[in-house]
């Protein structure tokens, strides 16, 4: 049928393009696996009063693992891979080892599509069509064979842009919440030889959040969160080039405790309730934000042909419980502490590609990524849960030191049926995520 | 460049086939073995919609059945469902209870919204007499009626609930079991006996003039098991619900004997007993007696200002002035009103049971969130008074949100018995106490 589009397709391009639809066809293919168990766990609960403030739960969800058009369009893969100045990121210790200057942007608008069945109901409900719009700038730069180059990397690890809205049956856990992590990263890398280079980088990140949330009085009240925070870490890399065809990249990115102090919480309820609410109000939180390591393999069977694979490990286990505390407190509103006890979480990944003209690359690549959130810990603010991704790209070198690359990527999350232990909510998730992207490199 | 259009083409397409909304899968509508093609409701108050001291529009319109049948209607059930409403001029209805302020100890205050459907007095019952329904109806729902009530011919004459549901102007001589059989139907849930036991326990109890009684037992099983026959007459199926733990229903759970105490020793230290007229184990008798933590006071106690009186001329914390019985269900009620509730409950189990019908068990479910609470889509809920969330403000009668979370009971049971898959509603969307 595509034919109709592309007569003039030759045979081998056929072939590339027959397994990039086969990636997004896996990817489409519902009920890949079989969907989890219902695990209703039951559980007394404290009465708290009407208001349970849980909220954020952070999953792989929140993590952003957009930061490259190029890595992307192969499956996120790049640790192991000396592609362009996005190895800030991937890996600061390959960013010596780079044949040339960088300066180059992306941005990828994502289209997260989430949907939830209420149990019991046959009224399926969709988030709200928000675009969020993770970015990725980065610099490197170093005299010509010189052992050294600095870099600068500005991109979003973290984040998430989720709005229910407030009349679906999950209003009073979640209306809508807006997170965003920013990392800056200033970054020196140093060249031993041309086989190994390391480098290192330190990581400032700015966060915000805004999180709404209905309050189940009768007319309905509404408390809003709105805060930023900053908090600080590194990133740390080894290149490996093994061979000129096979290479190596080992990377850390340590975890960034962010705090929030002196947020806004502002809550509107029904007049006589006022004194239980006070309003305007503070409050203070602590999220970390967790480490991930990194080993990469990349390998160049021929010379239009490269291969990568990445593995990531992701410290989730660090988030045990999400605490928040307000300025004024009074016996409805009081300080909160929400168990989370996530658990780490892998993602394999794996791409490819290929020259297919001169200055026209092609690529390809897909991954798995297991969820941190156990059962019954299923929030609505990131119906987290294991996924499979596809991803497609295409780089053209525009002009002699200009590259253009797009990409997109598709994931499809496992729908999870849950009943969340604290807030009772009790459903089917399902969620697809649409992501193009494009970035402009320019190098010399 | 040509050829980057083309690849540029591939992602254009792939990319617009992906940007699709996920899809839940939803079992395809059935309604198993049973018929909703007439839904008719059977029962008293909680039926019709009662809620705050009243039936009023609102009320009536997050009636459980009145929930029960839209459910229906989303799986190809009845075509209509016609309750007895109020219209939207007269949408007080019959007046209703409403919270405007609250005190400075943090009670709620209350005020009464003026009844609007009063239409005279009825010569019967010197009471007021309701606005005329005289169109098609599928919800019989009474306020106040017994199952003792359903073969007295007499009935419309003295309950103006039923009297706006009968055409002319009396006097009446239409059986309630009659009435509510005389076109055919399908299927039915029935919700009746709450008033046999709940007219005797919210009256705190017998021991005075007009004191509620109970109904004996073996008048209920027999009333009990002619009801379910003649309802299942014509082969129609239907659900019907236990009654609940009266002590699990705020009217009597708020006043207690703790609070009656610390408050009268907030001003007399000295007082260490408050003394009540209460029963002796056969119920027949009635004697001062010190009051416990067993004995259960009325919401009514409160409201109608006697809880203020106390302590004047000795009430209620002498033996020789105690609280009046009609404002205690006293520990050997509670025991007579429990014993008599569990047979009534083993009747309606059996009955039903002989006939094949699903069973909502509101004993089982009320005494589980009594004592647990109930967590649903967020919402925190208990049996609390006002701050609960699913009693409305007479301590006895439900809230929307209450009715939403029974219409579902009822669903879960009826799918459970028929192999239907009514869906169940969304709670979130309900109203709880309104608050001003």
């Amino acid at each position: 049928m595509y034919n109709i589009f592309l007569p003039d397709f030759n045979k081998k391009i056929k072939i590339y393009y027959v397994s990039i639809v086969f990636f997004i066809y896996i990817c489409f293919k519902k009920n890949l696996l079989q969907d989890k168990p219902i695990y209703t766990i039951m559980r007394r609960l404290l009465l708290m009063g009407l208001l349970l403030l849980p909220f954020l739960g952070m999953a792989q969800g929140f993590q952003v693992n957009l930061h490259g058009e190029k890595q992307i369009g192969m499956g996120h893969t790049g640790t192991g891979l000396l592609q362009d100045g996005a190895s800030v990121l991937f890996n600061p210790g390959a960013v010596a080892m780079l044949p040339e200057n960088f300066i180059q942007g992306g941005i990828n608008p994502l289209f997260f599509n989430s949907s939830f069945l209420l149990a019991g109901s046959n009224q399926q409900e969709n988030v709200k069509n928000n675009v969020a719009t993770p970015f990725n700038v980065y610099g490197v730069w170093g005299p010509k064979n010189a052992k050294w180059k600095i870099g600068m990397g500005i991109y979003t690890p973290f984040g998430g842009l989720t709005e229910w809205g407030n009349t679906w049956s999950g209003k009073y856990s979640l209306i809508s919440l807006n997170l965003k992590a920013i990392y800056f990263q200033p970054t020196l890398s140093y060249k031993f030889n041309d086989v190994i280079s390391v480098g290192a980088g330190f990581v400032i990140d700015y966060g915000s959040v805004n999180l709404k949330r209905a309050i189940p009085t009768t007319p309905d009240g509404q408390a809003e969160l709105d805060g930023s925070g900053s908090g600080t870490g590194f990133n740390v890399g080894v290149f490996i080039k093994a061979s000129p065809k096979f290479t190596i990249g080992l990377d850390y990115r340590s975890k960034v405790q962010t705090s929030i102090n002196d947020g806004k919480a502002t809550f509107s309820v029904p007049a006589s309730l006022a004194s239980s609410f006070p309003s305007p109000n503070t409050f203070s939180a602590s999220i970390p934000l967790p480490a991930t390591a990194s080993i990469g393999l990349g390998y160049k069977p021929c010379d239009k042909w490269l291969v990568a694979f990445d593995f990531q490990w992701v410290n989730w286990d660090v988030y045990k419980s999400l605490d928040f505390n307000y300025g004024q407190t009074t016996s409805t509103l009081k300080n909160t502490s929400s168990p989370r006890n996530y658990e780490d979480a892998f993602d394999f990944r794996a791409g490819a590609q290929y020259e297919a003209d001169k200055g026209v690359f092609i690529r390809f690549g897909g991954g798995y990524a297991t969820t941190p959130v156990k059962d019954g810990y299923v929030t609505p603010e990131a119906p987290d849960a294991n996924r499979v991704y596809g991803t497609a790209g295409l780089g053209i070198k525009a002009a002699k030191h200009l590259d253009i690359d797009i990409a997109f990527e598709y994931e499809h999350l496992m729908s999870r049926t849950q009943t969340n232990i604290e807030s009772g909510l009790s459903g089917t998730f399902a969620t697809n995520v649409f992501i193009p992207g494009i970035s402009l490199a320019y190098h010399w | 460049m040509k050829n980057f259009k083309n690849y540029a083409y591939i992602l254009l397409a792939a990319a617009s086939i992906a940007a699709c909304k996920p899809v839940i899968t939803v079992p395809t509508p059935t309604t198993g073995s049973a018929d909703f093609t007439r839904y008719i409701s059977v029962g008293n108050s909680l039926t019709a919609g009662y809620a705050d001291n009243g039936l009023y529009l609102s009320g009536q319109l997050n009636s459980y059945p009145s929930i029960i049948a839209a459910q229906m209607q989303t799986i190809g059930g009845p075509a209509s469902f016609n309750q007895p409403l109020f219209s939207t001029a007269q949408a007080s209805g019959t007046g209703y209870l409403s919270i405007d302020k609250f005190n400075a100890d943090g009670t709620p205050h209350f005020v009464t919204i003026a009844a609007t459907a009063v239409r005279g007095i009825s010569t019967v019952t010197g009471g007021p007499l309701f606005t005329k329904y005289s169109g098609p109806l599928d919800n019989y729902g009474v306020p106040g009626i017994k199952l003792s009530d359903i073969t007295n011919p007499l009935y419309g004459n003295g309950n103006p609930y039923f009297e706006r549901l009968l055409p002319g102007n009396g006097p009446f001589q239409t059986q309630y079991i009659d009435f509510i059989t005389a076109s055919s139907f399908t299927f039915f849930t029935n919700w009746l006996g709450n008033n046999d036991a709940l007219g005797y326990a919210t009256g705190g109890g017998g021991g005075y003039a007009g004191a509620g009684v109970l109904t004996d037992k073996g008048n209920f099983s027999t009333l009990y098991t002619t009801l379910i026959t003649r309802l299942t007459a014509n082969g129609a199926k239907g659900a019907c619900a236990t009654i609940p733990d009266v002590t699990t229903i705020p009217f009597l759970t708020t006043v207690t004997y703790g609070a009656i105490l610390a408050g009268v020793q907030k001003v007399a230290p000295q007082v260490t007993d408050i003394y009540i007229n209460a029963a002796d184990a056969t119920g027949a008798v009635y004697a001062p007696r010190k009051a416990t933590a067993a004995d259960l006071f009325t919401l009514t106690f409160n409201s109608s200002g006697q809880l203020a009186k106390i302590g004047t001329n000795g009430y209620g914390v002498s033996p020789l002035n105690p609280i009046e019985t009609q404002y205690v269900l006293d520990a050997n009620e509670v025991a007579l009103v429990k014993d008599y509730v569990n047979s009534y409950n083993n009747t309606i189990k059996t009955a039903s049971a002989s006939k094949g019908l699903a069973v909502f068990d509101s004993f089982a479910f009320l005494t589980n969130i009594k004592t647990n609470g109930l967590l649903v889509n967020g919402i925190s809920l208990n049996s609390n008074f006002v701050s609960g969330g699913i009693f409305s403000l007479d301590g006895v009668h439900l809230t929307p949100r209450g009715y939403a979370i029974v219409a579902n009971q009822f669903i879960s049971v009826i799918n459970a018995q028929y192999g239907s898959n009514i869906p169940t509603v969304n709670v979130s969307a309900y109203a709880g106490v309104t608050f001003p």
